[in-house]
Protein backbone atom coordinates (compact mmCIF):
# COMPACT_ATOMS: atom_id res chain seq x y z
CA UNK A 1 0.00 0.00 0.00
CA UNK A 2 1.25 3.50 -0.85
CA UNK A 3 2.14 6.07 1.74
CA UNK A 4 1.34 9.09 -0.31
CA UNK A 5 2.81 11.01 -3.20
CA UNK A 6 5.99 13.02 -3.56
CA UNK A 7 5.32 16.53 -4.79
CA UNK A 8 7.38 19.60 -5.54
CA UNK A 9 6.26 23.21 -5.32
CA UNK A 10 6.84 23.88 -9.03
CA UNK A 11 4.36 21.18 -10.04
CA UNK A 12 1.42 22.43 -8.00
CA UNK A 13 -1.24 24.75 -9.40
CA UNK A 14 -3.65 26.92 -7.44
CA UNK A 15 -7.06 25.23 -7.64
CA UNK A 16 -5.58 21.73 -7.53
CA UNK A 17 -7.64 19.29 -5.47
CA UNK A 18 -6.40 17.20 -2.54
CA UNK A 19 -8.03 13.84 -2.06
CA UNK A 20 -10.65 12.59 -1.71
CA UNK A 21 -9.33 10.35 1.04
CA UNK A 22 -11.72 7.92 2.72
CA UNK A 23 -11.21 7.24 6.43
CA UNK A 24 -13.08 5.70 9.30
CA UNK A 25 -12.60 6.34 13.00
CA UNK A 26 -13.69 3.16 14.72
CA UNK A 27 -14.59 2.82 18.40
CA UNK A 28 -11.40 0.78 18.80
CA UNK A 29 -9.27 3.62 17.34
CA UNK A 30 -10.98 6.17 19.60
CA UNK A 31 -10.28 3.97 22.64
CA UNK A 32 -6.64 3.66 21.60
CA UNK A 33 -6.44 7.43 21.21
CA UNK A 34 -7.84 8.04 24.70
CA UNK A 35 -5.25 5.59 26.09
CA UNK A 36 -2.40 7.45 24.36
CA UNK A 37 -3.86 10.74 25.59
CA UNK A 38 -4.21 9.41 29.16
CA UNK A 39 -7.87 10.36 29.41
CA UNK A 40 -9.87 8.37 31.98
CA UNK A 41 -12.45 6.05 30.44
CA UNK A 42 -15.35 5.63 30.05
CA UNK A 43 -15.80 9.13 28.70
CA UNK A 44 -17.89 10.95 26.09
CA UNK A 45 -15.56 9.65 23.38
CA UNK A 46 -15.84 5.98 24.27
CA UNK A 47 -19.26 5.58 25.84
CA UNK A 48 -22.71 6.50 24.46
CA UNK A 49 -24.21 6.81 27.93
CA UNK A 50 -21.59 9.29 29.17
CA UNK A 51 -21.93 11.20 25.88
CA UNK A 52 -25.72 11.51 26.34
CA UNK A 53 -25.24 12.83 29.87
CA UNK A 54 -22.92 15.44 28.32
CA UNK A 55 -25.74 16.45 25.95
CA UNK A 56 -24.37 14.67 22.88
CA UNK A 57 -26.37 12.21 20.75
CA UNK A 58 -23.77 9.43 21.08
CA UNK A 59 -20.05 8.87 21.66
CA UNK A 60 -17.97 11.10 19.41
CA UNK A 61 -14.43 11.19 18.03
CA UNK A 62 -12.13 13.69 19.79
CA UNK A 63 -11.43 16.87 17.81
CA UNK A 64 -7.71 16.12 17.93
CA UNK A 65 -8.44 12.83 16.12
CA UNK A 66 -10.46 14.42 13.36
CA UNK A 67 -7.62 16.95 13.02
CA UNK A 68 -5.15 14.08 12.73
CA UNK A 69 -6.94 12.62 9.72
CA UNK A 70 -7.18 16.07 8.15
CA UNK A 71 -3.38 16.27 8.56
CA UNK A 72 -3.23 12.83 6.97
CA UNK A 73 -4.95 14.18 3.84
CA UNK A 74 -2.07 16.67 3.54
CA UNK A 75 0.71 14.13 4.14
CA UNK A 76 -0.87 11.59 1.75
CA UNK A 77 -1.11 14.25 -0.92
CA UNK A 78 2.52 15.30 -0.38
CA UNK A 79 4.43 12.93 1.86
CA UNK A 80 7.57 15.03 1.46
CA UNK A 81 5.73 18.17 2.59
CA UNK A 82 5.65 19.65 6.07
CA UNK A 83 2.43 20.76 7.72
CA UNK A 84 3.45 24.15 9.10
CA UNK A 85 0.02 25.16 10.32
CA UNK A 86 -3.41 23.57 10.51
CA UNK A 87 -6.53 25.23 11.76
CA UNK A 88 -9.90 23.52 12.08
CA UNK A 89 -13.38 24.49 13.12
CA UNK A 90 -15.38 21.62 14.63
CA UNK A 91 -18.82 22.33 13.20
CA UNK A 92 -20.57 19.14 14.30
CA UNK A 93 -19.70 16.25 16.61
CA UNK A 94 -18.29 13.33 14.59
CA UNK A 95 -19.73 9.88 15.35
CA UNK A 96 -17.59 6.73 15.26
CA UNK A 97 -17.69 3.96 12.66
CA UNK A 98 -18.88 5.93 9.66
CA UNK A 99 -17.27 6.48 6.29
CA UNK A 100 -15.59 9.88 6.42
CA UNK A 101 -14.35 11.72 3.37
CA UNK A 102 -11.52 14.25 3.32
CA UNK A 103 -11.18 16.78 0.55
CA UNK A 104 -9.05 19.85 0.00
CA UNK A 105 -7.99 22.48 -2.48
CA UNK A 106 -4.87 24.58 -3.00
CA UNK A 107 -5.97 28.19 -2.55
CA UNK A 108 -2.69 30.06 -2.81
CA UNK A 109 1.01 29.60 -3.44
CA UNK A 110 3.71 31.85 -2.08
CA UNK A 111 7.36 31.98 -1.15
CA UNK A 112 8.07 33.14 2.41
CA UNK A 113 11.70 33.51 3.47
CA UNK A 114 12.80 31.10 0.78
CA UNK A 115 10.15 28.50 1.66
CA UNK A 116 7.50 27.37 -0.79
CA UNK A 117 4.21 27.57 1.07
CA UNK A 118 0.81 26.38 -0.07
CA UNK A 119 -2.36 27.59 1.55
CA UNK A 120 -4.99 24.83 1.38
CA UNK A 121 -8.63 24.54 2.35
CA UNK A 122 -9.53 21.24 3.96
CA UNK A 123 -12.89 19.67 4.79
CA UNK A 124 -14.02 16.54 6.55
CA UNK A 125 -17.41 15.28 5.39
CA UNK A 126 -19.50 12.66 7.12
CA UNK A 127 -21.37 9.91 5.29
CA UNK A 128 -24.43 12.05 4.45
CA UNK A 129 -22.11 14.58 2.77
CA UNK A 130 -22.34 17.23 5.48
CA UNK A 131 -19.09 19.05 6.27
CA UNK A 132 -18.45 18.40 9.97
CA UNK A 133 -14.92 19.80 10.24
CA UNK A 134 -13.60 22.61 8.07
CA UNK A 135 -10.25 24.31 8.08
CA UNK A 136 -7.17 25.59 6.36
CA UNK A 137 -3.54 24.58 6.29
CA UNK A 138 -0.12 25.91 5.40
CA UNK A 139 1.95 23.22 3.76
CA UNK A 140 5.65 23.62 2.96
CA UNK A 141 6.80 21.79 -0.15
CA UNK A 142 10.37 21.30 -1.30
CA UNK A 143 11.24 22.77 -4.68
CA UNK A 144 12.75 20.75 -7.50
CA UNK A 145 15.50 23.34 -7.68
CA UNK A 146 16.53 22.67 -4.09
CA UNK A 147 15.86 18.93 -4.05
CA UNK A 148 18.74 16.58 -3.35
CA UNK A 149 18.59 13.43 -5.47
CA UNK A 150 17.87 10.37 -3.38
CA UNK B 1 -29.47 40.96 22.74
CA UNK B 2 -26.75 42.26 25.04
CA UNK B 3 -23.57 40.31 25.57
CA UNK B 4 -23.41 38.97 29.11
CA UNK B 5 -20.33 39.64 31.21
CA UNK B 6 -18.78 36.25 31.88
CA UNK B 7 -17.61 35.57 35.38
CA UNK B 8 -14.20 33.90 35.68
CA UNK B 9 -10.82 34.47 37.27
CA UNK B 10 -9.57 37.36 35.14
CA UNK B 11 -6.26 37.51 36.98
CA UNK B 12 -5.21 34.44 34.91
CA UNK B 13 -5.58 36.20 31.55
CA UNK B 14 -2.44 36.39 29.47
CA UNK B 15 -0.15 34.84 32.10
CA UNK B 16 2.01 31.86 31.31
CA UNK B 17 1.70 28.69 33.43
CA UNK B 18 3.80 25.51 33.37
CA UNK B 19 1.66 22.80 31.74
CA UNK B 20 3.83 19.71 32.16
CA UNK B 21 6.97 17.96 30.96
CA UNK B 22 6.52 15.36 28.24
CA UNK B 23 9.03 12.61 27.55
CA UNK B 24 8.20 11.65 23.98
CA UNK B 25 8.39 7.87 23.83
CA UNK B 26 8.27 5.77 20.67
CA UNK B 27 5.38 3.84 22.22
CA UNK B 28 3.27 6.98 22.45
CA UNK B 29 4.03 7.95 18.84
CA UNK B 30 3.16 4.42 17.73
CA UNK B 31 -0.04 4.43 19.79
CA UNK B 32 -1.02 7.76 18.20
CA UNK B 33 -0.30 6.39 14.70
CA UNK B 34 -2.34 3.27 15.37
CA UNK B 35 -5.23 5.31 16.77
CA UNK B 36 -5.46 7.66 13.79
CA UNK B 37 -4.59 5.14 11.08
CA UNK B 38 -1.20 6.67 10.20
CA UNK B 39 0.95 4.09 8.39
CA UNK B 40 3.79 6.10 6.82
CA UNK B 41 7.04 4.34 7.86
CA UNK B 42 8.79 7.55 8.97
CA UNK B 43 6.21 7.72 11.77
CA UNK B 44 6.01 4.00 12.48
CA UNK B 45 9.44 2.50 11.73
CA UNK B 46 12.55 3.86 13.40
CA UNK B 47 14.92 2.54 10.71
CA UNK B 48 12.88 4.30 8.00
CA UNK B 49 12.92 7.52 10.03
CA UNK B 50 16.72 7.30 10.35
CA UNK B 51 17.07 6.70 6.60
CA UNK B 52 15.11 9.93 6.09
CA UNK B 53 17.65 11.80 8.21
CA UNK B 54 15.89 11.85 11.57
CA UNK B 55 17.49 10.91 14.88
CA UNK B 56 14.60 8.58 15.78
CA UNK B 57 10.90 8.03 15.15
CA UNK B 58 9.16 11.24 14.06
CA UNK B 59 5.80 12.30 15.46
CA UNK B 60 3.16 12.87 12.75
CA UNK B 61 1.76 16.39 12.34
CA UNK B 62 -0.98 16.75 14.93
CA UNK B 63 0.81 14.72 17.61
CA UNK B 64 1.28 18.00 19.52
CA UNK B 65 -2.54 18.09 19.84
CA UNK B 66 -2.41 14.89 21.86
CA UNK B 67 0.17 16.42 24.21
CA UNK B 68 -1.88 19.58 24.40
CA UNK B 69 -4.90 17.56 25.53
CA UNK B 70 -2.75 15.86 28.15
CA UNK B 71 -1.27 19.11 29.49
CA UNK B 72 -2.33 20.76 32.74
CA UNK B 73 -4.27 24.02 32.92
CA UNK B 74 -5.24 26.24 35.80
CA UNK B 75 -8.93 26.33 36.73
CA UNK B 76 -10.38 29.64 35.56
CA UNK B 77 -13.54 29.24 37.70
CA UNK B 78 -15.86 30.09 34.84
CA UNK B 79 -19.40 30.51 36.14
CA UNK B 80 -21.28 29.10 33.17
CA UNK B 81 -22.87 25.71 32.90
CA UNK B 82 -23.98 23.79 29.85
CA UNK B 83 -22.71 21.44 27.19
CA UNK B 84 -18.94 21.65 26.71
CA UNK B 85 -17.65 21.24 23.15
CA UNK B 86 -14.31 21.52 21.44
CA UNK B 87 -14.96 24.40 19.08
CA UNK B 88 -11.79 25.28 17.18
CA UNK B 89 -8.12 24.36 17.17
CA UNK B 90 -4.95 25.44 15.40
CA UNK B 91 -1.44 24.13 15.64
CA UNK B 92 1.81 25.41 14.26
CA UNK B 93 4.81 23.19 13.84
CA UNK B 94 8.29 24.75 13.82
CA UNK B 95 10.57 21.71 14.12
CA UNK B 96 10.01 17.95 14.13
CA UNK B 97 9.08 16.23 17.40
CA UNK B 98 11.08 13.01 17.70
CA UNK B 99 11.13 10.05 20.07
CA UNK B 100 13.53 10.81 22.92
CA UNK B 101 12.62 14.51 23.04
CA UNK B 102 11.77 16.05 26.38
CA UNK B 103 9.23 18.81 25.85
CA UNK B 104 8.38 21.53 28.29
CA UNK B 105 4.79 22.79 27.92
CA UNK B 106 3.58 26.22 28.91
CA UNK B 107 0.04 27.45 28.64
CA UNK B 108 -1.65 30.84 28.55
CA UNK B 109 -5.29 31.87 28.79
CA UNK B 110 -5.74 33.94 25.62
CA UNK B 111 -9.37 34.94 25.72
CA UNK B 112 -12.76 34.27 27.29
CA UNK B 113 -15.79 35.63 25.49
CA UNK B 114 -19.52 35.24 25.03
CA UNK B 115 -20.71 34.13 21.61
CA UNK B 116 -24.30 34.65 20.52
CA UNK B 117 -26.17 31.60 19.18
CA UNK B 118 -29.65 30.29 18.42
CA UNK B 119 -30.20 29.01 21.94
CA UNK B 120 -28.62 31.96 23.75
CA UNK B 121 -25.04 32.91 24.46
CA UNK B 122 -22.25 30.40 24.74
CA UNK B 123 -19.02 30.90 26.64
CA UNK B 124 -15.79 30.41 24.69
CA UNK B 125 -12.41 29.86 26.37
CA UNK B 126 -9.22 30.05 24.30
CA UNK B 127 -5.85 28.66 25.42
CA UNK B 128 -2.44 28.70 23.81
CA UNK B 129 0.08 26.00 24.71
CA UNK B 130 3.68 25.97 23.54
CA UNK B 131 6.17 23.11 23.50
CA UNK B 132 9.92 23.67 23.81
CA UNK B 133 12.39 20.82 23.42
CA UNK B 134 15.54 19.91 25.40
CA UNK B 135 17.63 22.14 23.12
CA UNK B 136 15.49 25.14 23.94
CA UNK B 137 13.81 25.24 20.50
CA UNK B 138 10.14 26.01 20.22
CA UNK B 139 8.77 22.97 18.34
CA UNK B 140 5.01 23.53 18.35
CA UNK B 141 2.29 25.87 19.44
CA UNK B 142 -1.35 24.86 19.85
CA UNK B 143 -4.33 27.16 20.24
CA UNK B 144 -7.62 25.63 21.22
CA UNK B 145 -11.02 27.02 21.87
CA UNK B 146 -13.69 25.30 23.97
CA UNK B 147 -17.28 26.35 23.91
CA UNK B 148 -19.91 25.83 26.59
CA UNK B 149 -23.41 25.98 25.13
CA UNK B 150 -26.47 26.43 27.32
CA UNK B 151 -28.52 23.22 27.61
CA UNK B 152 -31.79 23.35 25.69
CA UNK B 153 -34.75 24.11 27.96
CA UNK B 154 -37.35 21.36 28.51
CA UNK B 155 -39.72 21.11 25.55
CA UNK B 156 -37.04 22.35 23.15
CA UNK B 157 -35.99 25.85 22.19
Amino acid sequence: MGHGDVRYAEDVQVGEKLGPLEKMLTTEMVTRFCQAWGNAMPNRFTDDEVARKDGLPAAIAPGAMTMAIVANLLTMWARNGQVRRLETLFRRPVRHNQQLRLVGEVRAKRVVEGEDQLECDVDLQQEDGETVVTGSAVLILPSRAGATPS
Amino acid sequence: MTTPDLEYDRSLLDKEFPAGTFHVESERILAYCEAVGETDPIYTDEAAARRSGFRSLVAPPGFCNLLERASARPNIHLKFSGIGLHHWQAFESFAPIQAGDVLEAKTRLVNVYARPGRTGHSAVVVWETTFTNQEGSLVASVQSSFLTRPRPTAGGA
